[in-house]
């Protein structure tokens, strides 16, 4: 029974040994497991805003936010994402997606921890990377915090690519907490009412199309108000997304149903936005002029959504200029109506930027 | 109420102008800073040659469609048929070999091509973006010694050793061999 424990001890100072001196002992040739390799990225963004809109405007600094991915070998890697937000107060800090996930093969990759819910594209294309888009915001119906969509998910995936290799399949199935008792968030600490929320996406990149990616998805939960009512919550979306700049076309549709748990109607709300952009080519090759429109209407009586006036109409036209590799400017007119207020007019022009390798890990992804 | 209406809209188009004066501000910013970018395109001068596909000989595969190396390269996907892991080695700018590949498999410039990795990585798809190798001998030694491994070289670069890989069907001296 010892002699176990002592091989676990003596393994676990050998593992502690830094590798050059392990490789000068010539008698004993420990076979040391590989350090974890670490890299980080970081993003930022700095906006002027000026609107009729009853918000503060000025110069707004956005979302600091850092990315960390650790490989503990080519297999098991760690993604991470974590954002500071300015407030009127100080700066808010957020765990946005905190995954460990094991890759078995190309079919099946196993995973946990708090991610982007994967519903439509934008939530899982862009993440809170700003220079990564090409508008200064997302589209309302899945701006930070939005209420309409739970953009995140804490519990399990599976995901991987399925054998068509033409169509370029991929699925991700999840189960989770689903919404907390604040519907804006996740369940972070458990799930609020014992009903597990899962999701099922698909998507294709069909290799006769290159650039494209298609999806649709679906979401089951049931959400429970800290006070108010309850309501089991199906979500299908779909999106066409086209991403080779000349042109960029991106369009994403859901569809909200929420049944009351103590009895009443479906209510069915809808929100979708098209986005189309066009990066200019020669001299101009760095500017990119870009339009956008967007709708979201709530269901009469959605005993979730209603309340919360939650419906909006908007549309945007801009110009981004990529400046730099790794950094854009962006000028942004938008018009728009949220449910409870009249039409207003805004113009934002926002500086966003990346560094896409703070020292870390074996490679350098600003000159691959 | 007319008069209301008329105030509302005068009221619109005041705030409209000085809206539309601000994204003009904000291009006119845009448009004092250069045009010059840091990054020419990668050998865009040189004269086609065509690119040989190697990899670690250990590597179960000896032909692959093209649309399958292009979602190597893209990192779509990661693992041999045999379940090993795929490490792509990606000549650094700037060299003929990677402007033909950028072309032909990525169809993007180099400004695409390194956006495309960071939020490949940002998305938490790949772990890693490429590894960059230097010059076609470091190339070559580094794909026949790491496991797994894949490249690409100028035909003329290609060693006696070497495993190069046909694509549908063609090794890079044969007729309508896609990458050259």
């Amino acid at each position: 029974m010892r002699k176990p424990l002592a091989a676990a001890v003596v393994s676990m100072f050998l593992a502690s040994v830094p590798r050059a001196r392990a490789q000068d002992t010539t008698s004993v040739q420990p076979v040391l497991p590989p350090m974890p390799v670490v890299r980080a990225m970081l993003f930022g963004d700095a906006t002027y805003v000026a609107t009729d809109r009853k918000i503060p405007s000025g110069f707004q600094l956005g979302q600091m936010v850092g990315h960390v991915i650790v490989s503990f070998n080519d297999r098991l890697n760690y993604f991470g994402e974590f954002s500071a937000t300015a407030q009127s107060t100080g700066y808010a800090f957020e765990v946005e997606r905190s995954i460990l996930r094991y890759d078995f093969s190309d079919a099946v990759k196993l995973s946990v921890g708090r991610y982007h819910t994967p519903i439509g594209y934008w939530n899982t294309a862009f993440h809170h990377g700003t220079w990564l888009q090409t508008t200064v915001s997302r589209p309302e119906m899945i701006k930070f915090g939005s209420q309409l969509i739970p953009t995140h998910f804490v519990g399990a995936f599976a995901e991987g690519n399925l054998p068509v290799d033409e169509l370029g399949l991929q699925y991700m199935a999840g189960v989770g907490n689903g919404r907390g008792s604040v519907i804006s968030r996740a369940g972070d600490a458990g799930d609020v009412n014992g009903n597990r929320a899962w999701t099922l996406a698909l998507s294709a990149r069909p290799s006769a199309l290159f650039g494209m990616q298609i999806g649709a998805d679906y979401y089951r939960d049931r959400v429970s108000e800290a006070s108010g009512p309850s309501a089991t919550e199906g979500i299908s979306s779909a999106y066409v997304a086209w991403q080779r700049e000349r042109p960029e076309f991106i369009a994403e549709y859901a569809m909200i149903d929420h049944t009351p748990i103590a009895g009443g109607a479906t209510t069915r709300s809808h929100a979708g936005y098209v986005q189309l952009a066009y990066r200019l080519t020669g001299d101009a090759r760095q500017f990119k002029p870009y339009v956008r429109v967007e709708r979201t209407t709530i269901g009469r009586g959605d005993v979730i959504f209603a309340p919360l006036s939650l419906g909006y109409d908007g549309g945007i036209a801009g110009l981004r200029y990529d400046f730099t590799s790794f950094a854009a400017l962006k000028a942004e007119y938008r018009r728009e109506r949220f449910e409870t207020y009249d039409w207003s007019n805004g113009a934002y022009v926002q500086a966003s930027f990346t560094v896409p390798n703070l020292g870390g890990g074996d490679h350098n992804p600003a000159q691959p | 109420m007319m008069e209301k209406q008329r105030v509302s809209r005068y009221g619109v188009r005041a705030v409209l102008a000085r809206s539309l004066v601000h994204v003009m501000l904000g291009c006119a910013l845009m448009l004092c800073i250069p045009f010059g970018h840091a990054d020419a395109q990668a050998g865009g001068s040189a004269a086609r040659q065509a690119v040989a596909i190697v990899v670690n000989p250990h590597t179960a595969v000896t032909d692959i469609s093209f649309a399958e190396l292009r979602r190597i390269f893209l990192g779509q996907q990661q693992f041999w048929p045999d379940r090993s892991k795929i490490t792509l080695l990606v000549r650094a700018p700037v060299a003929p070999e990677r402007a033909v590949v950028l072309d032909l498999i990525y169809r993007m410039d180099e400004d695409q091509f390194r956006q495309y990795w960071i939020g490949k990585m940002f998305r938490a798809e790949v772990a890693g973006g490429p590894k960059i190798v230097y010059s076609s001998d470091m190339a070559i030694n580094l794909v026949d010694n790491v496991p797994g491994s894949i490249t690409f070289v100028l035909a003329s670069a290609v060693t006696p050793n070497s495993k190069v890989l046909r694509i549908d069907g063609k090794l890079p001296s044969d007729p309508g061999y896609p990458l050259k």
